[in-house]
């Protein structure tokens, strides 16, 4: 009897799980949140990898809701004080040397950021892959005792993005596994791995990821997030022109 | 003997021969002066467009032209510079960084590509030195300076005096950052150049950018482009040697290249029409001829003149008329020719299309032995292909038939 119900049991929540499955709009939703939150706080090391060099970057980020985002280098020491606020679609940049902000000019937008494999665009724009494509669950299957669902994502007609289309993979804990992105052929130009995944503050999170552009062999940008606070009080003061140029903290 | 035959024959009817003649005379002098005219203007228009910036050719990393960045480099550019500069035909050597930064001024900024050069020889390859029309351009002693075109310096409200601030990545991928006094500013009538480059010094900016003392590329120059294409095999050589590929001014504008290879194929067609079209009226004209002197030939047969002879007088007459009709032909069109190479063509009115292309308001066509022989070779050509045609026909003939003819 008790073996019945709890099979019972069992079932009914993978038939509610499968039914949440298949709504794809609220798995991307989630697992955005799973790794923004609210507002977040990180520490981030990234690796910035070439044939024939390698760097290391050390900043520390903070986000508020979807659209808000600064990022302060602290490592290495030439780079050091740099930062970058995002507001809305805006960015800036503030470099020590010049002690100066500068607005950050539409067409630079696709520029690599801090000369990693990652594009201003990636900073500003993380959001448009939930409000400007449609998505539908490709493919669920079960991998290491957790389930595994596969989401593409097309742009909605007339979207102002790059891509042709995105390819998800997101674990039922909502983890990012993998991200691929393709080109206006369909052709997949670059994949972002989790290679590893941790606990953060509070939550089960991709504690380190790998972008590779896939047209140019051995080279990727790698992000070790250390610390993470998920959902604490971000001060709103953070976020302002003022604060990118002289912080107070 | 039979030379002389064929030129009194040709002089039995002066009027159709006076006609066919200026026919021929007419399609040569038109042949001659427009493929003369079309190749100076060609000439002109890949001048003056590698003029501009790109140079006759040029020295650039491996793979560099399928993914220009900055960490594609050339070590030692100076060893290079001197080396080519020895080379027969090349007489200028200017290496260059190749960077994109955003440019800064106050509230407003802009994505711009920086080049960094090195003025002496820069000025002697790009043309953008001479089309600073505000300020000055670049000199040897400058440190902090640059210049930019105008439509840059009005987005940004820069004047001459400014400082414009240069926000970038370096080669090694550091934030590359620095503030330059704008000391002129220049306008080539080319929108896309105006709005996009700032130069500034090689020096400079090799240490802006971490590079190190490298290049991204050298930019090859000499008197004419014909000099360093005739440079090319050395300049590949060399280029081998140091592990650094050579771009003629075909791989450096492929679209320049392949618009000039579509019009040279279109009028090519409109030329071979009109070769054509001068060979059918000058063929059809003698055949008219030798259908007239049948019976001439026949009598000719019957008191013993072997019929390929009477063939061969037939085809010396008509290569006789052709000859003549391209001399004419070719003195009048090479003579216009040379009157407009002096006194050049303006189209009223289009001064600002042929500034687009880079080109002058006032064109003029260029006499070169390919340009003046081509079409006065094809024509010949063509009527003495088609002169078999009634050498044949000639030949074929016998003395009775030929004499009961009508």
């Amino acid at each position: 009897m008790r073996l019945a119900l709890s099979i019972a049991i069992i079932t009914a929540c993978t038939i509610v799980q499968a039914f949440a499955a298949t709504d794809a709009d609220a798995i991307l939703k989630r697992a955005f949140d799973n790794y923004r939150a609210g507002s977040s706080q990180t520490t981030v090391t990234m690796t910035v990898h070439r044939p024939d060099w390698e760097r290391y970057l050390e900043m520390k980020a903070w986000t508020r809701g979807e659209d808000d985002a600064l990022v302060r280098f602290l490592a290495p020491a030439q780079d050091a004080g740099n930062a970058t606020l995002k507001l809305g679609r805006d960015s800036w940049v503030f470099n020590p040397k010049l002690n100066q902000v500068i607005k950050l000019p539409a067409s630079m937008m696709t520029q690599s950021w801090m000369g990693s494999d990652f594009s201003y665009n990636d900073l500003s724009k993380s959001e448009d892959l939930i409000t400007e494509y449609t998505h539908r669950v490709l493919t669920t299957e079960q991998t290491g005792g957790h389930t595994v669902w596969t989401i593409e994502a097309v742009p909605k007609p007339g979207a102002p993005v790059v891509w042709g289309k995105v390819a998800l993979k997101i674990r039922d804990d909502y983890v990012m596994i993998e991200e691929t992105f393709f080109d206006q052929d369909m052709k997949p130009a670059r994949r972002m791995q989790t290679d590893k995944i941790g606990i953060l503050g509070d939550r089960t999170y991709p504690v380190t990821m790998t972008m590779h552009p896939l047209d140019t062999p051995n080279q990727w940008t790698r992000i070790d997030t250390s610390d993470g606070r998920f959902n604490a009080n971000v001060p709103d003061y953070l976020f302002t022109l003022s604060n990118l140029q002289n912080p107070r903290q | 003997m039979l030379a002389a035959l064929a030129w009194r024959n040709l002089w039995r009817r002066p009027q159709r021969t006076v006609l066919s003649l200026l026919s021929i005379a007419l399609v040569t002098a038109l042949l001659v002066f427009m493929l003369s005219f079309q190749m100076g203007v060609y000439a002109t228009m890949m001048e003056s467009t590698l003029r501009i910036i790109d140079g006759y050719a040029q020295f650039q990393p491996e793979g560099y032209a399928a993914d220009p960045s900055l960490d594609r480099t050339i070590g030692h550019p100076a060893r290079l510079v001197r080396a080519a500069i020895a080379i027969e035909g090349v007489t200028t050597a200017a290496p260059r960084v190749n960077a994109f930064a955003i440019l800064a001024n106050g509230e407003r900024s802009y994505g711009a590509a920086v080049v960094g050069v090195d003025p002496a020889s820069e000025q002697k390859i790009s043309s953008i030195a001479a089309m600073v029309h505000d300020g000055r351009y670049l000199n040897a002693t400058d440190r902090d300076t640059a210049i930019l075109g105008d439509i840059l310096a009005r987005n940004l409200k820069l004047v001459v005096g400014g400082r414009v601030t240069l926000l970038g990545a370096a080669r090694d991928g550091s934030v590359a950052a620095d503030v330059l006094r704008v000391v002129g500013i220049y306008r080539s009538g080319i929108p896309e150049l105006d709005r996009s480059i700032l130069e500034m010094p090689l020096s400079r900016a090799q240490d802006t950018f971490a590079m190190d003392g490298r290049a991204n590329t050298i930019a090859l120059g000499g008197p004419s482009l014909g000099s360093v294409n005739g440079a090319l095999p050395a300049l590949g050589a060399l280029g081998r040697r140091y592990g650094v590929a050579v771009l003629d001014w075909g791989a450096m504008e492929p679209a320049l290249r392949d618009a000039l290879a579509l019009k040279i194929a279109t009028s090519m067609l409109l030329y071979l029409t009109l070769v054509v079209i001068v060979a059918f009226i000058i063929l059809n004209t003698l055949l008219m001829s030798v259908l007239e002197r049948t019976r001439e030939f026949g009598t000719l047969l019957a008191i013993g003149m072997r019929p390929r002879l009477i063939g061969q007088m037939v085809w010396l007459e008509l290569l006789g008329l052709a000859l003549l009709g391209c001399a004419i032909g070719f003195a009048i069109g090479a003579g216009a020719t040379l009157w407009f190479e002096h006194q050049g063509i303006v189209y009223p009115g289009m001064g600002k299309l042929l500034a687009q292309f880079g080109l002058p308001p006032r064109l003029y066509p260029t006499l070169t032995p390919l340009s003046a022989l081509i079409g006065p070779g094809a024509i010949l050509l063509s009527i003495a292909i088609g002169g078999i045609v009634p050498y044949l026909r000639v030949a074929r003939l016998t003395a009775a038939s030929a004499m009961r003819a009508a």
